[in-house]
């Protein structure tokens, strides 16, 4: 009886309403956005296609293999990491000696270490 | 602590001495200091604390355990952590002093004024757009659809709450914690469930604290809640799906993503206008190349300085008298179905759509659940959960791509809820 009445009420009706269209315009925006941008890589290609093949640079049977494994792509990546983190554009030349730093202390002042003590 | 203990105890010792003489007794002096330390007493937070109080004092300390401890959102966690110490320490109410975050003209309610006016929000969005990089979606756009089957949660959420007695503008402001982003959830409680608005001839409650705790709360435990449902929705073979890996993105691409986003999204749906572009217009600061002094301050200093005061008032609006209410623990039972049913949406559809590609182009249906935003957290859940699969299955990349379309499609949702409501 209550969820009757609940279901009845109009919030409920409105709530479906809002439900329904709200699920549809969210998948409907991302929608048209990714045949979007599904299209626009195509474009690209056509038009460096186009350029390349006026500049007599390729013919239309060749095709680039741009599909690398994640594995490779993986390997390249700690190459580039290591061989960079190898690398320094510029030396400083400079030969430090780190410096120590020696606060006073009791436990390390030399006066507490003599045995004698001068004196006059 | 000598000196501490010292004068808590000459505190004490005034106080029994106050209570123990009879006021006539000690003269003018006498009588002034005897009132003076009455006064003082009865404004401490000793003489006005509740059990209230101290139950929401412990749940601050549980976030910064959390936080701290075991770092679940330490970002989000310790700002709320401490901002819910700092709103529930008990006061006199309504004596003057100005000092709790409803109280016109204390600094807090100043600050809180941020979060009331939806200020906060979409300057969190312009630093979220810095940081993002749509590369991802961009080279396999089919993953935006699982942002959106991951909003399901929201608008069943949306009629949970109205079955359990909120009025549709409370229940809109409730659903949005499905969508799994915490500035787009305070937002739309800003804007409808904020203690003013009427619907129906009846006034909305001021919701907003306990929408924001929930919503970072879950944001915190997606590790725990999506992995069993992740399991449960998907047979292991398709677990171990291996996707290919994404193209490479031209900046062509990438600054026209936010350029053309802006412009679709907000034509659907402009009550979303102040999230959607302020994230599109951060991510155009980072992908143009040439305002990055302005990329950097948007995805470091401001959006640090923002999270900063969005976490503080966030934790102190929950005074323990606005926040403990039975209203508040359905919403955060409302929010943890919304979660649940957010990650089913998203993992279901992603199975949907594998019964119509081709097996090269099929998608892990564990990428699925990062659909609900929760950005990167989300993501990395879906990573975990596919290496536990296959040891050698990465799955991050392809997630950041639903886990960012999310981000886009929760702020879509709640523009369309705003629409309808406002």
């Amino acid at each position: 009886m209550d969820l009757l009445f609940i279901v009845n009420s109009g919030d409920f009706k409105l709530g479906i309403v809002i439900a329904a269209v709200g699920i549809g315009i969210v998948f409907l925006a991302l929608t048209i956005l990714t045949v979007i941008f599904n299209q626009i890589p195509k474009l690209f290609k056509i038009q460096l296609r186009s350029k390349l093949r006026k500049a007599g640079k390729i013919n239309d049977q060749e095709e680039c293999c741009t599909d690398i494994s994640g594995e490779t792509n993986a390997v390249i990546a700690l190459a580039l990491h290591l061989y960079m983190s190898e690398l320094h554009d510029m030396e400083s030349n400079v030969m430090t000696i780190e410096k120590v730093s020696r606060r006073y202390s009791p436990w390390n002042s030399k006066i507490y270490g003599l045995r004698n003590l001068n004196y006059k | 602590m000598k000196r501490a203990l010292t004068v808590f105890g000459i505190i004490a010792f005034l106080g029994l001495i106050s209570w123990a003489v009879p006021n006539q007794n000690l003269g003018d002096f006498g009588g002034n200091a005897q009132n003076g330390i009455k006064n003082f007493l009865h404004f401490s937070g000793f003489a006005n604390a509740s059990l209230k109080h101290l139950l929401m004092i412990v749940v601050g300390l549980i976030f910064l355990y959390l936080a701290i401890r075991h770092s679940f959102e330490p970002l989000l966690l310790v700002p709320i952590g401490m901002g819910i110490l700092i709103g529930n320490i008990p006061f006199l109410l309504n004596s003057g002093m100005e000092i709790g975050i409803y109280e016109k003209g204390s600094v807090l309610n100043y600050l809180y004024f941020g979060v009331t006016a939806g200020i906060y929000p979409p300057l969190i969005f312009l630093g979220l757009g810095a940081m993002t990089d749509f590369s991802y979606l961009i080279s396999n756009p089919k993953t935006m659809l699982l942002g959106a089957a991951a909003q399901l949660g929201i608008f069943v959420t949306l009629l949970a709450a109205i079955y359990l007695g909120f009025t549709l503008p409370e229940a809109a402001a409730i659903g949005i914690i499905g969508g799994a982003d915490g500035p787009t959830a305070i937002y739309t409680a800003s804007r409808l469930a904020n203690g003013v608005k009427m619907w129906n001839g009846v006034q909305s409650a001021n919701l907003i604290g306990p929408i924001a705790i929930a919503a970072y709360s879950y944001m915190a435990l997606v590790p725990v809640i999506q992995p069993p449902i992740m399991r449960l929705l998907t047979t292991k073979k398709e677990r171990r799906i291996r996707m290919k890996s994404p193209r490479q993105v031209s900046r062509i691409e990438k600054i026209l993503f936010p350029i053309i986003g802006l412009l679709l999204t907000c034509f659907i749906s402009p009550s979303a206008l102040p999230l959607l572009g302020m994230l599109f217009f951060g991510n155009l600061l980072r992908e143009s190349g040439v305002t990055r002094r302005l990329a950097d301050t948007a995805k470091t200093s401001l959006i640090d300085i923002v999270t900063i005061l969005i976490g503080l008032t966030v934790g102190a609006s929950t005074q323990a008298d606005v926040f403990l209410t039975s209203k508040s623990l359905m919403i955060f039972a409302l929010g943890a179905i919304s979660f649940m049913v957010a990650t089913a949406g998203g993992v279901s559809f992603a199975k949907l759509m594998n019964l119509f590609l081709k097996p090269e182009n099929q998608v892990n249906p564990l990428i699925g659940s990062a659909g609900v935003s929760a950005v990167p957290a989300a993501a990395r859940v879906s990573q975990v959960e596919g290496l536990r699969a296959d040891p050698t299955n990465h799955l991050l990349m392809h997630a950041m791509g639903p886990n960012v379309a999310g981000v886009i499609g929760s702020a879509v949702a709640a523009g369309i809820m705003l629409s309808f409501l406002l």
